[in-house]
């Protein structure tokens, strides 16, 4: 009995410093798992993921005679609603230098700023250096949505 | 507490489970890792949920975000990813070493069955989930899956339709999918799961036939509180290493948007889970007597996966104590055949 | 009685001789015997001289006196060919180097050939026949050498020989109303034109350019004035020093033209939007339609630039000097591509060959200003394109700020038209917004690149707390399960 009594003092400090690494090693452990997911649950700066690719906003919100550069993935798209109230959207990577182009409504064409590039209301590059047309995309209104995808 | 809950009779019981101690024990943690893994994917479903749209023109960019903007959203999604893996891994782990030391005889039949139904759960929870990124890969891998059901006889075009809300894979399908992962599936996978585990509470660990019948000797037994249980513990916190360096040095792809309009990409093949059975297709040729190619190598696996989840009840000398050779040579065909194929299919 | 012998001789000799040195061309004797103006112009023709006959052209028996005979239809009289026997009749020998030959003729034998694939040879509005036929440029019966001072087609003559068809109005109606009718007028006010009407050969006239006889649609890529083909047309005369030699003017056009942005666009990329000669220099007239002169045709193509130049500073500076707007800085042919070399106070950049600091110190603090700015913009876009490449080989997800790299790209751009402004602010104004988006972007590479560091350094602190977890837990289950052992043999020495 008396041999099982004695707890030699060594065993003590060992099992003392076992109990703190444990305790500690728990808590830092928890504390691991907790701040990465308080982290993720902090709302970040950009509120949420933004109108994106396909769908380009609200028919309404598009004027007559006016356009608008859209995300397309990484690529930007000009959505144009023309005079006559139709739809077209193209690349708005001009073909000369690739700048962004602009819909300018005094001329009714495609404009390039960077070299006064004009592209008509069917892509086609009609005055300065660009070479080539622009791509066409694909337009569709799905009930109030304008939805813009890749043409076929 | 004690006064309002009376857990006296709770902790009573449970001080007086056992687990079984031989050369086989190794294998009892492996249901252990497949719940823990299971917790794991809960909790990191639940955070991506908070953050995840569902729809073809948010779900890709959703999860860029996920990826990119939001605080330790690379690592939350990149566990959810490889956990998915890992847990049908174990989870296979776990059957195999049911299979093999024949837990699954009486009195433990319910516990098998429910443990098949998780685990065709499991591979649907995959499926599901794998085209929640609506990228390139899961488009197509889910279209050729979906094709895949619809040639089953008769139910085959009902149950495609079903499955992808339409004739084709749309952003209908993407909804239901959604649907099906986040909801319904946890729901059914809680209810078995419960079953599951309180049978083996009620039942204690099976031993595999052979391995000694002496429960009552001490030294072939450890208690589950506290042996086991930390033990569990310390099994659990290696994998929860292991999963977060997965997670850093192998961070889970997001590839490219999927386009409705584009070619299939070349090569494309499914998750390794599916791949023995898709390379089997493969290897079946086009006519087999008066049977389409691709309807027989379906129905075979369908057959064998119900023979499969049925074998308590047609290995009846299990229930006796008595070993049959033929099963353990059927289960170690099975495992070799899946590791070939599996192979075979990666290195295609 | 001698007398009289002697005038028969005579007579006979001499009527003779005629026999003879006709070669026996009844015809023209008959002919030029009625006084017709046929004959009279074929006296001078060179196929006369060569000894040929009428019969050679209109066919029939030349040597025969009886009209009947000799205009005979079944002894292979043609009378006068029309439409495009014309021209197969003139083919039939020149088209046959053999026959050519043995008139000691070393002419071209390709002519109808060549006609047929030039515009000329579409129908004309009768549907029968070709539009032109030799006859029609070459005149018909007193055809000479192109070389020979009479010929319609002589360079001096050329001009009214081809007007004749296409300064009318109304007949080029019916082929191309589109085809402008002024081309001679323009021409007279071009040097070319000019020295034509003073009697020089040499300048270019319609066949120099436009060729002779294999004339194509300026549209059509084989034409010697597609703009591709164009600078090689004008340089067969401007580039050949020895022709030059009496007009002192340099002959290194072409040369220089070909390593110019225009030329290489132009002849090696075949791109025809960009400028040929005729761009700059016009077509027939002096300069473009619509252009004082050559030195302010830049801006009809960039306008932008012209623009912003014309509301510059340096307009008003460069005519009171009589510079040439564009061409002062950027050079004439051999146009480079136009870099930020350019642009500064060193010793290459193009301003400070006015500007240096103590003559006009405003104009070199500008320039050295939009330098820095134009340095400062660019290395701040290639920083910005390194960290995301970095980062992106890193594996980290940038396509947001790649996607804002082309603003910055854009910036750079649009600061280049802005310089022919020579405007401090309003170049600053495109730069400025510029630098705050790449610095944005930069922002973005490098917290990209420090999140890779962040996880690693994350995952490495994990695994050490994971691993001092584990390592108390495997020691404290190997503690715990001592003493159950240590128990349960007491528990066994008890009983």
């Amino acid at each position: 009995m008396n041999s099982n009594e004695e707890i030699p003092q060594g065993h003590d400090e060992r099992r003392t410093f076992l109990k703190i690494l444990l305790s500690g090693g728990l808590i830092a452990l928890g504390g691991s798992i907790l701040y990465p997911i308080l982290a993720y649950l902090k709302p970040p700066k950009q509120g949420e993921v933004e109108v994106t690719s396909v769908k380009a906003g609200k028919l309404s919100e598009l004027e007559k005679d006016s356009g608008k550069i859209v995300k397309f993935g990484t690529k930007p798209v000009i959505l144009i609603r023309t005079a006559n109230n139709e739809l077209r959207a193209f690349s708005a990577t001009c073909t000369h230098l690739e700048c962004t182009v602009q819909y300018k409504k005094d001329l009714g064409l495609i404009w390039c700023a960077c070299h006064n590039g004009k592209y008509d209301l069917n892509g086609r590059n009609v005055s300065g250096p660009p070479p080539r047309p622009l791509d066409e995309y694909r337009v569709v209104v799905q009930g109030e949505e304008v939805l813009i995808s890749k043409k076929v | 507490m004690n006064e309002r809950v009376e857990l006296d009779d709770l902790v009573d019981f449970m001080g007086k489970k056992y687990v079984p101690q031989h050369s086989h024990s190794v294998w009892y943690y492996f249901g252990g890792v497949s719940l823990f893994l299971f917790i794991i994917q809960v909790v990191t479903g639940i955070l991506l949920l908070l953050y995840y749209k569902s729809g073809e023109d948010l779900s890709f960019e959703s999860i860029q975000f996920i990826m990119s903007k939001v605080q330790f959203g690379w690592l939350i999604r990149s566990i959810h990813s490889w956990t998915a893996n890992l847990f049908i891994l174990s989870a296979m782990v776990h059957m195999f070493s049911v299979y093999f030391g024949k837990a699954y005889r009486k009195p433990r039949e319910v516990t098998w069955l429910t443990g098949m139904l998780m685990f065709f759960l499991a591979l649907a929870f995959g499926f599901s989930g794998y085209l929640l990124p609506w990228n390139e890969l899961a488009f197509f891998a889910t279209k050729v899956g979906t094709d895949i059901a619809g040639v089953v006889p008769f139910i085959g075009k009902p149950i495609m339709q079903l499955l992808r809300s339409g004739e084709d894979v749309t952003g209908a399908t993407l909804s239901r999918f959604f649907g099906f992962h986040v909801a319904v599936f946890p729901g059914i996978f809680t209810v078995l799961l419960g079953i599951h585990l309180l049978l083996v509470q009620r039942q204690g660990m099976s031993e595999p036939l052979g391995a000694g019948d002496d429960v009552k000797s001490d030294q072939k037994r450890m208690p589950f509180f506290p042996n086991f249980m930390l033990r569990d513990l310390l099994l659990w916190l290696i994998v929860l290493n292991l999963i977060a360096i997965l997670a850093v040095f192998f961070p889970w792809e997001l590839g490219k948007k999927a386009d409705a309009f584009a070619p299939a990409p070349a090569g494309i093949k499914p998750e390794w889970y599916f791949l023995f059975m898709f390379q089997t297709l493969k290897y079946i040729p086009g006519k087999l007597w008066i049977f389409d190619g691709e309807v027989f190598g379906i129905m075979l696996f369908g057959l064998a996966g119900l023979l499969w989840m049925l074998i308590p009840f047609w290995d009846r000398k299990s229930s006796r104590g008595e070993q049959t050779r033929f099963i353990n040579y059927i289960g170690l065909f099975v495992i070799m055949y899946i590791m070939i194929f599996t192979i075979i299919g990666w290195l295609a | 009685m001698k007398k009289y012998i002697l005038y028969t001789l005579s007579v006979v000799v001499i009527f003779a001789q005629q026999v003879f040195a006709s070669g026996g061309d009844q015809c023209f004797t008959c002919h030029d015997g009625l006084g017709d103006k046929e004959s009279s112009g074929y006296k001078h023709d060179i196929h006369f001289i060569k000894g040929i006959s009428c019969a050679g052209c209109h066919g029939g028996n030349s040597n025969s006196e009886d009209m009947e005979k000799a205009m005979d239809k079944n002894g292979g009289y043609n009378g006068v060919p029309k439409g495009d026997d014309i021209s197969k009749t003139c083919a039939g020998c020149h088209a046959d180097s053999a026959r050519m030959k043995s008139f000691g003729s070393s002419l071209p034998t390709n002519q109808w050939e060549m006609l047929q694939t030039s515009v000329h040879a579409r129908l004309s509005t009768n549907g029968q026949e070709h539009i032109v036929q030799c006859i029609t440029c070459h005149g018909v019966h007193g055809i000479v050498s192109v070389k020979d001072p009479a010929s319609p087609v002589y360079p001096l003559n050329i001009v009214k020989t081809c007007t004749k068809c296409h300064s009318d109005a109304a007949f080029m109606r019916n082929y191309n109303p589109s085809l402008p009718v002024d081309q001679e007028a323009k021409y007279r006010t071009s040097v070319h034109g000019q020295l034509n009407a003073k009697g020089d050969p040499k300048p270019a006239a319609c066949a120099s350019c436009h060729g002779s006889h294999d004339i194509r649609s300026a549209k059509d890529a084989k034409s010697r004035i597609y703009p591709v083909n164009l600078p090689s047309t004008c340089s067969n005369c401007h580039s050949n020093a020895a022709y030059m030699k009496a007009y002192n003017i340099p002959t290194d056009q072409y040369a220089k033209f070909s390593r110019s942005v225009h030329g290489i666009d132009l002849l090696e990329k075949h791109d025809a939007s960009a400028p040929a000669c005729n761009s700059c220099h016009g077509n027939h007239g002096a300069a473009p339609p619509g252009v004082e002169s050559v030195s302010k045709v830049c801006g009809t193509c960039h306008a932008l630039n012209a623009d912003l130049f014309s509301g510059s500073p340096h307009k008003k500076a460069f005519d009171d000097k009589k510079l040439p707007e564009c061409e002062t800085c950027h050079g004439n042919h051999e146009i480079a591509a136009a870099t930020k070399a350019l642009l500064g106070t060193s010793k290459d950049a193009v301003c400070s060959r006015c500007h240096d600091q103590q003559t006009n110190p405003k104009g070199y603090e500008v320039a050295g200003v939009m330098r820095a700015l134009t340095d400062s913009l660019e290395s701040q876009e290639d920083l910005a394109t390194v960290l995301l490449g970095k980062a992106e080989q890193k594996g980290m997800e940038v396509s947001e700020s790649r996607f804002k790299l082309r603003d910055v790209h854009q910036a750079r751009l649009q600061s280049r038209t802005m310089v022919h402004a020579f405007d401090e602010a309003k170049f600053r104004e495109v730069v400025d917004k510029g630098l705050k988006t790449s610095a944005g972007v930069v922002e973005e590479g490098q917290h990209a690149i420090n999140e890779y560091y962040f996880r690693r350094w994350g995952l490495g602190i994990s695994t050490i707390i994971i691993t001092m977890v584990a390592v108390a837990l495997y020691f404290t289950i190997k503690g715990i399960e001592r003493k159950q052992r240590n128990a349960l043999k007491s528990n066994i020495i008890k009983k």
